[in-house]
This record gives structure tokens, C-alpha cells and sequence, in this order.
């Protein structure tokens, strides 16, 4: 059976707002003061709370301790209760304080429950004592609430508060015997402190929030400064790629006019690598129109074919009449090294060179290529400056862009400084020897 | 009619090879020389005085859109440059036709698009692959804002029938077109391309549908 129930006019609106607000109420008050937990201390100051926590737990210990010996004096000399008791109360009291530091939510349970049986036990000697905070109490509660308005939510020390002066009205109105009623200054001063404590933490939050933004602003930077590179480096691999392609889809067009009267099997055979060729390259293109898009090629960059190691003469003396001064030495039997190969390693002396120049200028540079049996090692170093370059922060494009590069192919990379205080870029990059084509002497795709 | 003569600026010897043997092998073109870089292409046309170039876009020492542009600079350089890419890049395009290139051509293209595109680029008389340059010049007049507004002026130069050509032309219409269109000769429709192009100062139809549209002439909506 259906019953429908009638969506009264105060439900909605304002009204069912607030009504949902008051149902939430114990919840809140379950999450927020049925519990342990409080705000982790943090690890990104420094020196931070952390490391203060046994100085602050010696002196508010000592602090407790002090409190404890007129507390004790005055509960049983002044609100008439028997030692034991005094001493048990009393103690929770200062202990309270203490736990409040690492407890504070329970610490604060601990304080409140206490006052609530002072004032249940107490026997006040004279009219005008306070109750139900005693003077040592309230010193002690109000050191309590502050440490959790510290270390807890504000609403949670609000609710804190609330009950700590209900608790305390309703103490003051169900005891009967004769005191000094008066809990407007007890509620300011327990306000006061919730205040400053929230105050505190609030402007603790804000700082940690900003170290944490802080850092997450640098990692993004890095992964991008990252992607980026690597987008580079994808973007020319698939340029030379499409040279290749383009290559064989003109040689395939070509090769049935180098025989006469070539068979139809030949023909049909070169038109499809050719046909293969172009749909490659139609795919290619695509590829490249994304990584292009990404990151806009320069100028010069764009109207130049992609680099081999026949141009290192060229960069050599580019870097050369930049004002750098640059030898470059090869050993072993150069010969033409895969495009990949070819290309990373013209990238990575260029980006060692422009490295030097940027944190080195003035020094002397030294280019070394050795061709050996089944890898290329390439060594860029420089000497001493003459007065140490600032240490750049993080790792910029240039050596990461080396990095990926070297690991892309396989090989490894090493950088650092010399023993005589230059710097020093070694990468060793697998290279199976290739056989040149046999009329590719001149390529430079 | 005599051969049109064709120089080949491509820094990789298959390509060149390759086109070399391709276009040898069309009836009417002959490939007269090879140039392996821009200074090369630059150097060998003004030796050798070919009627279409095909230019690589990049090349080592000077790239093909810069050759492209030294090489039409001469007032009066008959030379037409066909430019081949890799990429069917549209920003190279527009900067080739803006450098003076009379159309462009894929890498990859069969020996037949590319034999055909020597004749059209030599003749002169339709635009090299009409949509595509159009699409290109529109999307590019567009992005660069159109800089040559003063330029309309020199339109006022036209009489109104050469203005209708030049509209014509831009749209790729070939000059038996036009002439269909207008309902009048195609020697007709020759002479007023050529009087249009000499108002102008422009070197070939290719620049002139450029100028159409930078100018505005031509709305890149087609009206």
C-alpha cells in the first residue's frame, strides 16, 4: 500500500533547511566530540609543532602540576570535599590538560565530567565561592578547550564550548546549596580562548594549504616540463618517420621505370608498398598534426630538415661563433647510424653545448663522438668557471630532454661534475651497425 | 610545343632521383637540373631558367619557402614554383603562397598528380587543386586579419569585368570556366588575366586568388 505524505508548507525552503539542520545536530556532535581523532600535526613546517611537542608537554605538564597542588587545597578546604576524592578530581583535572596535547577531544570529555562532579559533590565552606567552576578548574578547562580549538574543526570546538557553559548553567541551576553564580565570566573567558584558538588554527590551515598548493604547482610544472619534452622528442621521431614514408612511397612509383618492360606481378607488387606507404602516412599526419599542435616548432626549426650527426660540423661552429669555445673529436670509424640514433644524438650535444653556454659561459668545451663496435658514446664536457653558476632548481628541459632520450633508446646517460670542477655529459647510446643504403650517401632526412 | 623544363630542389637524392626519373618519364616535361638546398635552387634557376621549380620546404643552408620567395622576387621572373611537402601542413602552404609559390604538392603524390601539376602550374590558366588552396587562403586571410586592406584601392584599378575575373579566379574557376561563366571567349578571358595580373603586380593566378581574398574581394563565405 502506497501512503502518500503530505510535503508540509515548513519542510520546504528555509524551513526544511533548518529542520534538517537541528536533525543533524546529534549526528555532528557525534562526529565531532565522540571521537579521537584532531587535525594530523604537520609535516611541512619547520621546525613545526612536531618537534616542539615534548617542550610543550614538559611545561604543561609542569604547568598542570603547579595547578594541581591549590586545586586540591581549595576542594577540600574550600568545597568540602574528602582528600581522596580531591586528589582523584583534581588530578583529572591537571592530567586533562596534559592529554590535551595529544587527546584533546577526550581531554576535554575528561575536564567536563570532572566539574560536573565537583559540583555534584561539593559542599561549599562559605556563599561566595565559585561554582560550579572552581578558579583552578576553570584555568584548566579553559586550557583544555584551547588546545582543542587548536586541533579540531571549528564547529567541533564551538560544540565544545556550548556544552562546556551548558554544563556549567546547568550545574550552577540544579545546585542547590549557596555560591557565587556567576558564569558570564566564566563563559567569556572559555569563548575567549575558543576564539584565539580557532583564530590560530585557522591561519595554521591557510599556511599549510598554501605549502601544499605550492607543491602541487611544482610537480605539475615538472610532469608537464616532462610531457612536453617528451612530445618533442615523439614529435620529431615521427617527422623523420614520415621522411621514410614518403621515401618509399616514391620509390615504389619509381621502381618499375628502372626495368623495361617490367612483369604486372612487379607493378602490382610497388603499387600496393606504395598504396601501404600513403595510408601510413595519411595516419602519420594525423600524429603529427596532435604533437604539433602541442608545441609550435620555431622558425628555423620548422623550415630545416631534422638533424643527423653530418650536421655537428655545422652546430660546432654555430656554438663557436657564439663566443663558446668548442672542440669536437671523433674516434672510431664514423659511419650512418639508425635515424633515431642519428637524431637523439644530435639533440643531446646540442642540448649539453646550450647548457654549457647557459651556467658555463667562458669555459672550454670539449665534444667527443666514438663510434665503437655496437653503441655511440657521446661526451660534452666543460672546464672549471670562473665563478660557479647559480645551481638551477630543478632539472630544466635540457637534461631531461637528454634523459628521455637516452633511455628511450635504450642507453644510458650520466651527468655531473668533473674532479676539476667543470661538468660532464656522458650518454652511451646502442647503435647496430647499419649498411647504408646504397645510393643514401647524402640523406638527410 | 616545346618541353616544359623542370628543375627539381630537394636535399634528398632519392627524392630527387626519384621525381627526376618519374617526370622524364611524361611526355613534354624534362627535368633540366637538381638543386640539394635552397642556395643551390636559387643559384641553378638563375642558370638555368626553368619554367617550374618543385621545392622542397626544408632544406639545409636556406629553406624552400625562403629560395621560393628570392627566386619570384625579380619583377618579371616567369620561373613557377611548385612546392612539395612532407606535411600536408596548412601553415607552410599559406606561407609558400604568400612567398610566391603557385601551388604545392604533396610528397607522396602519384606520378600522374604530379606530372599534371607541372602542366597546370606551367599553363597558368587554373588554379592547383582549386578547393584546397582556396580553403587555405580563406582559413589564412582569416587568421591574419586581413592586413592588406589598404590594397582595395588598387582593385578600384580593375574595371568592373576584371573584377569579376579576379572573383572568378579566386574561386578556382579555370579560364575555360570563367569564359563558360561569362559567356565570352577564353582568349578573352586570357587577356583579362593577364591585364589583371599586370595591374596588380602579381605574378600568376595563384597570387592573384591570394590577393582576392586578402583583400576582401572575395568573401571567404564564397559570395
Amino acid at each position: 500500500m502506497l501512503r502518500v505524505i503530505p510535503v508540509q508548507k515548513g519542510e520546504t525552503g528555509a524551513g526544511a533547511r533548518f529542520v534538517a539542520a537541528l536533525r543533524a545536530v546529534p549526528r555532528n556532535l557525534r562526529d565531532d566530540l565522540w571521537t579521537t581523532a584532531h587535525d594530523p600535526l604537520s609535516r611541512t613546517e619547520r621546525p613545526g609543532w612536531r618537534d616542539w611537542m615534548p617542550a610543550f608537554a614538559l611545561v604543561l605538564g609542569f604547568t598542570a602540576a603547579l595547578i594541581a597542588i591549590p586545586n586540591v587545597n581549595q576542594l577540600t578546604a574550600v568545597y568540602g570535599l574528602n582528600m581522596s576524592y580531591a586528589v582523584l578530581l583534581g588530578g583529572l583535572q591537571s592530567a586533562a590538560l596534559v592529554l590535551a596535547l595529544v587527546r584533546p577531544v577526550p581531554a576535554w570529555w575528561a575536564v567536563t565530567i570532572a566539574m560536573v562532579i565537583v559540583t555534584a559533590l561539593a559542599e561549599p565552606r562559605a556563599p561566595d565561592v565559585f561554582l560550579p567552576w572552581t578558579g583552578p578548574g576553570l584555568a584548566l578547562q579553559a586550557g583544555v578547550l584551547l588546545l582543542l580549538a587548536l586541533r579540531v574543526r571549528p564547529r567541533a570546538a564551538v560544540e565544545a564550548l556550548l556544552i562546556s557553559i551548558l554544563v556549567g548553567l546547568a550545574g550552577g541551576l540544579f545546585v542547590s546549596r549557596a555560591h557565587d553564580y556567576d558564569i558570564g565570566a566564566a563563559a567569556a573567558i572559555l569563548t575567549t580562548v575558543v576564539v584565539i584558538g580557532a583564530a590560530l588554527r585557522a591561519s595554521r590551515v591557510a599556511r599549510t594549504e598554501l605549502v601544499m598548493q605550492e607543491e602541487l604547482t611544482a610537480e605539475e610544472r615538472a610532469r608537464r616540463t616532462l610531457l612536453e619534452e617528451r612530445n618533442r622528442i615523439a614529435r620529431e621521431l615521427h617527422d623523420v618517420l614520415a621522411h621514410h614514408m614518403s621515401l618509399i612511397s616514391i620509390q615504389a612509383q619509381v621502381a618499375p621505370h628502372l626495368v623495361e618492360d617490367p612483369p604486372d606481378e612487379l607493378k602490382e607488387n610497388l603499387a600496393a608498398i606504395r598504396e601501404n606507404a600513403v595510408e601510413a602516412l595519411t595516419e602519420l599526419r594525423r600524429v603529427l598534426g596532435v604533437l604539433r599542435s602541442e608545441d609550435p616548432l620555431s622558425e628555423g626549426a620548422r623550415h630545416t630538415p631534422q638533424p643527423t650527426l653530418d650536421r655537428l660540423d655545422e652546430l660546432v661552429g654555430n656554438v663557436r661563433d657564439a663566443g663558446q669555445t668548442v672542440t669536437a673529436r671523433t674516434t672510431g670509424e664514423p659511419r650512418p647510424l639508425s635515424p633515431g640514433v642519428e637524431l637523439s644524438a644530435f639533440r643531446i650535444v646540442q642540448e649539453a653545448l646550450s647548457n654549457v653556454m647557459r651556467h658555463a659561459p667562458g669555459t672550454e668545451a670539449r665534444v667527443e663522438l666514438g663510434y665503437e663496435p655496437h653503441a655511440l658514446a657521446i661526451r660534452v664536457t666543460n672546464t672549471a668557471p670562473a665563478e660557479p653558476a647559480p645551481p638551477s632548481r630543478t632539472a630544466g628541459h635540457g637534461l631531461l630532454g637528454m634523459r628521455e632520450r637516452t633511455t628511450m633508446l635504450g642507453g644510458e646517460l650520466a651527468v655531473g661534475s668533473t674532479p676539476d670542477g667543470g661538468y660532464e655529459v656522458t650518454a652511451i647510446l646502442p647503435a647496430t651497425p647499419r649498411k647504408p643504403p646504397a645510393n643514401q650517401v647524402e640523406d638527410t632526412p | 610545343m616545346t618541353n616544359i623544363r623542370v628543375l627539381i630542389a630537394d636535399d634528398q637524392m632519392m627524392v630527387r632521383q626519384g621525381f627526376t626519373v618519374l617526370l622524364n618519364a611524361e611526355p613534354g616535361i624534362e627535368v633540366v637540373g637538381q638543386a640539394v638546398d635552397g642556395l643551390d635552387a636559387v643559384a641553378k634557376v638563375a642558370e638555368l631558367a626553368p619554367d617550374v621549380v618543385l621545392m622542397d620546404i626544408r632544406m639545409p643552408q636556406l629553406g624552400g619557402i625562403e629560395a621560393t620567395r628570392r627566386i619570384t622576387a625579380p619583377p618579371g621572373a616567369a620561373v613557377k614554383v611548385l612546392v612539395l611537402t612532407t606535411f600536408d601542413l596548412d601553415e607552410y602552404v599559406y606561407e609558400a603562397l604568400r612567398a610566391g609559390a603557385s601551388g604545392f604538392l604533396l610528397k607522396d603524390a602519384s606520378a600522374a598528380d604530379l606530372a599534371q601539376a607541372v602542366r597546370v602550374v606551367a599553363a597558368g590558366d587554373a588554379l592547383l587543386a582549386p578547393n584546397i588552396t582556396k580553403r587555405l587562403i580563406t582559413e589564412f586571410s582569416r587568421l591574419t586579419g586581413t592586413a592588406r586592406a589598404p590594397l582595395k584601392e588598387r582593385v578600384g584599378d580593375l574595371t568592373e569585368r576584371e573584377s569579376e575575373v579576379l572573383s572568378l579566379i579566386a574561386q578556382g574557376l579555370s579560364n575555360a570556366e570563367i569564359a563558360e561563366r561569362l559567356v565570352v571567349a577564353e582568349q578573352t578571358v586570357k587577356s583579362h588575366v593577364s591585364r589583371i595580373l599586370v595591374k596588380l603586380g602579381l605574378r600568376d593566378r595563384t597570387q592573384a586568388a591570394v590577393y582576392a581574398y586578402e583583400t576582401g574581394l572575395v568573401r571567404p563565405s564564397g559570395q
